[in-house]
């Protein structure tokens, strides 16, 4: 017996095959920012040539965390800041399957925070997608990492006195080998980005601007915006750190003062993923882990006698 | 004569005391001997004591006692640290001429032995080796024959080349010649050797070692002390059958690792003490509901908070029973001894894939730092049965998707149990949340819906009730009118209490509880018995709380909470208290 049939089969993949049976309309409000995110992903799965089946997207809670709902997929919505090591691990345990995580920034920079960090660190090869509507917008409209200074909210009437988490240098310096910023109001760019964010072996990180209309910025606050691939004025190379990391300090600032800029910031594609990493000091094996129960010619009692005699 | 050694070396910390006693250990396991280890850690007076102490018999031994015979002291404070233990004749070796240990002063009813540790050492080729001098000696005192110590030495010092090893075994003779020629003692142990073949392993290990038998092949945690060791068990040996360990940013992250390693179809298990399950709490209740296998080890120390992180307690109980928020159903298994350890972790990976559940493995400190010899074939690992559960695969799938050819997790079926299809599986797409859900794993609060999955959840356990035997372990005289009851640890030194009580004229029955939850109904043995006693190393008594939940009978409770596990000659004084104060009488 095999248990991963679908892993591997030649298949027509389209979109479509992404909108589920049960709950083919999301129920975020009209306008939100995170249909733009569902579209892409559902556009950028064809272009990566990965199915349903094959594919486990793992959710965090928030707005953002429905996505699982959305997609069709083997999906896991996850608790509060815990989606990234549980995708990472279904990764390590079956290399074979398309891993996405996807949640808020309250999520993933807020309470996941030291999960973001180490599965940078780590480089595992795996995409992850980050809802940042600069709120807390399931739990209406608290003050989120990402929240402007001075931003008022119920939780910080005043204003938030804290300036805003710097996702794209803190992705940076953790160790993420592919960081990318696009908006919901950029469709064409966002599934570009997503699809080479999917296809990058690495870490991928993809901070997605979603607007949330009803408790922080409408579409509007993000247009016009520049993708800075595209613009004259910005002139870095992505696969150098040192200049990714001044392009990302500027157009985090920029955004706080109104100018949205987009695109590709960091790419190290020859950085070995932690399971390659592994795999080359004798840490993982080369047959996925998953499969191995499935494996007729597996030898489980293979030297159980070795075991054994280390305690002699 | 005595047969029944109990020896100890001691010293400061950094002394080489853990790597020495391993040795001494060792040697004895090899030569046919039953070994049952313990440790000191630091002290009641200030840091930096350590001890490593040894039990040895011809008979199978079990616990600890307080009783020394011999002790190597490498400092003064060693002797002080173990007066309630030496007794009259005890010997006590030492180095006379270390400047710390010459004004020592051996009480008059014990046996000093001033040996020169480390002259002897240089002589063999260095001062390092004195420990290995005062092992030599100690075998002369044991009537230990000293080539036993040579297999140990190759064992440790064998990678440092043959030189290092020679060395060693010049250094063990000269201690033992010394003592053969300073001193005219009437020496009154003779360990005698046998020709069995003993494995030597602590709780964690056995852990390790059941993980692995079991066909868990994918391993996150973060250390604490005394889980770290089954991690570091795993590290190095996993990889050999095709398994992974992962070292996690923190424990919050381990669970999540585990339970993302099981989504994907490994047997996963993560493991850690008091503080880690405090933060893995939070993600229990995603595992439940999620219907994920999943083993969670609580090698449980002294609480709260950090505690006394190097002490035995058996305080998480509760936390484990009804840690978490809502309600949700999870298994609790509590091994009694270090073979235990090993066939309860087996069991407790097919409990959680047979039932999809999460399973808590509880040890604690004092398993997991003794070393004990068994016969090999106590861990025969092609006995070893794996059971998946309900996996299903691309033909059996059909089976559970519903008219709209989706397929349903949480089908509530009769026996609580649903399929469960990895990702990857062709036809198995669906979702899962730890919001509440419906079968096909999405979100609902429909009142119905909830009932019926909240039922299917807890239906899962009077099936496993009906389908498993969990059962107890039975030692004494069943028809005896005093009952003990222990669950975990204990055991050991309740059942050699039940020797010391026997010689003593009073008949008891022992009953040792390898199943917290679901765990056996007792009350008919209690309703036969006049006096139950509950014995555990806690304040509160939560294990007695149960017991008297489940019978509605009030029963006597024995609890340690000094952070040190029980020893048999005080259990055995304490049952005969509670007698005493019961009105029961011997006999
Ligand atoms: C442990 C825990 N704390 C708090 C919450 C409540 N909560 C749910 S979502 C959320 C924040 C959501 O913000 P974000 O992650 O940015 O997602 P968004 O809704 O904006 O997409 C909070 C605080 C929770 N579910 N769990
Ligand atoms: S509250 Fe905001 S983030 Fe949530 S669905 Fe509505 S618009 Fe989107
Ligand atoms: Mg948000």
């Amino acid at each position: 017996m095999s248990a991963f049939s679908a892993i591997g089969e030649e298949e027509e993949i389209e979109s479509e095959d992404f909108t589920p049976g049960t709950e083919p309309q999301p129920t975020w409000c009209p306008g939100c920012g995170d249909f733009g995110v569902l579209k892409a992903l559902k556009q950028a799965m064809p272009e990566v040539g990965r199915s349903p089946e094959e594919t486990l997207l793992v959710t965090g809670i928030g707005c953002s965390g429905k996505l699982s709902s959305y997609f069709e997929s083997y999906g896991y919505h996850s608790i509060h800041g815990r989606s990234l090591p549980v995708a990472r691990a279904a990764k390590l345990a079956n290399p074979e399957l398309e891993v996405i995580a996807a949640g808020g920034d309250g999520d993933g920079y807020g309470i996941g925070g030291n999960h973001f960090i180490h599965t940078a660190r780590e480089n595992h090869d795996m995409t992850y997608i980050v809802f940042n509507n600069e709120i807390f917008g399931l739990t209406k409209g608290q003050t989120s990492p990402t929240s402007p200074k001075g931003h008022k909210s119920k939780t910080q009437p005043h204003g938030s006195a804290k300036s805003p988490l710097r996702p794209l240098s803190l992705s940076l310096a953790a160790g993420s080998s592919y960081v990318a910023r696009t908006a919901a109001v950029n469709p064409n760019q966002a599934k570009e980005i997503i699809t080479e964010a999917i296809e990058h072996d690495g870490f991928a990180h993809v901070d997605f601007l979603t607007q949330c209309p009803t408790w922080n910025k409408d579409a509007k606050h993000y247009v016009p915006y520049t993708d800075v691939q595209d613009s004259d004025e910005y002139d870095f190379d992505v696969t150098d750190r040192r200049e990714a990391g001044q392009m990302m300090y500027e157009v985090e600032s920029k955004l706080y003062e109104g100018e949205v800029l987009t695109g590709r910031f960091y790419r190290d594609d020859p950085r070995p993923s932690y399971s390659e990493e592994k795999q080359a000091i004798g840490e993982m094996p080369d047959q996925p882990v998953a499969e191995q129960y499935f494996d007729e010619d597996h030898q489980w009692d293979r030297s159980y006698d070795e075991l054994l005699d280390l305690h002699k | 004569m005595p047969d029944d050694l109990n020896w100890a070396i001691g010293g400061e910390a950094g002394d080489g005391i853990d790597s020495t006693g391993k040795i001494f250990a060792q040697a004895l396991s090899r030569a046919g001997r039953h070994v049952f280890t313990s440790k000191d850690f630091a002290s009641r007076i200030r840091g930096g004591y350590t001890a490593y102490k040894v039990r040895t018999g011809a008979e199978p031994v079990e616990s600890v006692v307080d009783r020394l015979d011999i002790l190597i002291a490498l400092t003064e404070r060693t002797i002080e640290e173990n007066m309630d233990e030496l007794h009259e004749g005890s010997f006590i070796i030492y180095d006379d001429e270390r400047s710390t240990m010459r004004d020592v002063e051996i009480p008059d009813e014990m046996i000093g032995l001033p040996v020169p540790l480390k002259r002897l050492a240089e002589e063999a080729g260095g001062a390092i080796m004195r420990n290995v001098v005062a092992l030599g000696a100690a075998c002369e005192v044991a009537g230990f024959p000293i080539e036993n110590l040579d297999e140990a030495l190759e064992k440790r010092f064998g990678s440092k080349g043959q030189a290092i090893v020679e060395n060693n075994e010049t250094a063990a003779r000269l201690g033992r010649e010394y003592v053969e020629e300073e001193f005219d003692y009437d020496y009154p142990y003779e360990l005698i050797c046998t020709d069995e073949d003993y494995v030597l392993l602590n709780g964690d290990q056995a852990i390790g070692m059941g993980a692995i038998a079991a066909g868990c092949r994918f391993y996150a945690g973060y250390p604490i002390t005394p889980a770290t060791e089954v991690m570091e068990y795993l590290t190095g040996r996993i990889e050999q059958f095709g398994g992974t360990v992962v070292q996690a940013e923190d424990e919050l992250a381990a669970i999540n690792l585990a339970l993302g390693g099981a989504r994907a179809g490994a047997r996963s298990m993560t493991a850690t003490s008091g503080p880690g399950i405090d933060l893995m709490t939070e993600t229990f209740g995603l595992v439940a509901t999620s219907e994920t296998p999943l083993v969670i080890v609580d090698v449980m120390r002294s609480g709260p908070s950090t505690g006394m992180p190097t002490k035995q307690e058996q305080g998480d109980l509760n936390m484990l029973l009804h840690g978490g928020h809502g309600e949700v159903p999870r298994f609790v298994l509590a091994p009694t001894t270090v073979a235990e350890c090993f066939h309860k972790t087996i069991e407790a990976f097919n409990l959680a894939e047979k039932y999809q559940i999460p399973v808590y493995l509880t040890s604690d400190l004092s398993l997991a730092v003794t070393e004990q010899t068994y016969p090999p074939e106590e861990f025969d690992m092609d006995e070893v049965e794996v059971e998946r559960g309900k996996v299903v695969d691309e033909e059996s799938i059909a089976d559970w998707q519903n008219e709209n050819e989706q397929f349903q997790p949480h089908f509530p079926t009769a026996d609580g149990v649903s399929p469960r299809a990895f990702p990857g599986t062709s036809g198995g797409a669906h979702m899962t949340t730890g919001l509440e859900h419906d079968a096909l794993g999405r979100r609902t609060e429909d009142p119905e819906v909830r009932v019926e999955q909240v039922d299917k959840r807890d239906r899962k356990v009077d099936t496993a009730r009906e389908r498993e035997n969990f059962d107890y372990r039975e030692f004494g005289n069943p028809e005896a009118d005093t009952l003990v009851i222990s669950w975990g640890s204990n055991e050991g030194a309740m059942t050699e209490a039940l020797t010391l009580l026997e010689d003593d004229g009073y008949d008891v029955r022992f009953i040792s509880v390898p199943y917290i939850f679901p765990r056996p109904d007792l009350s008919e043995e209690i309703d036969a018995s006049e006096t139950t006693i509950v014995v555990e190393c806690n304040a509160n008594g939560p294990f007695a709380d149960l017991i008297e939940h489940d019978t509605l009978t009030r029963v006597e409770r024995i609890n340690k909470y000094t952070g040190v596990r029980f020893k048999a000659d005080e259990l055995a004084a304490e049952v005969k208290d509670v007698l005493a104060e019961t009105g029961e009488v011997a006999q």
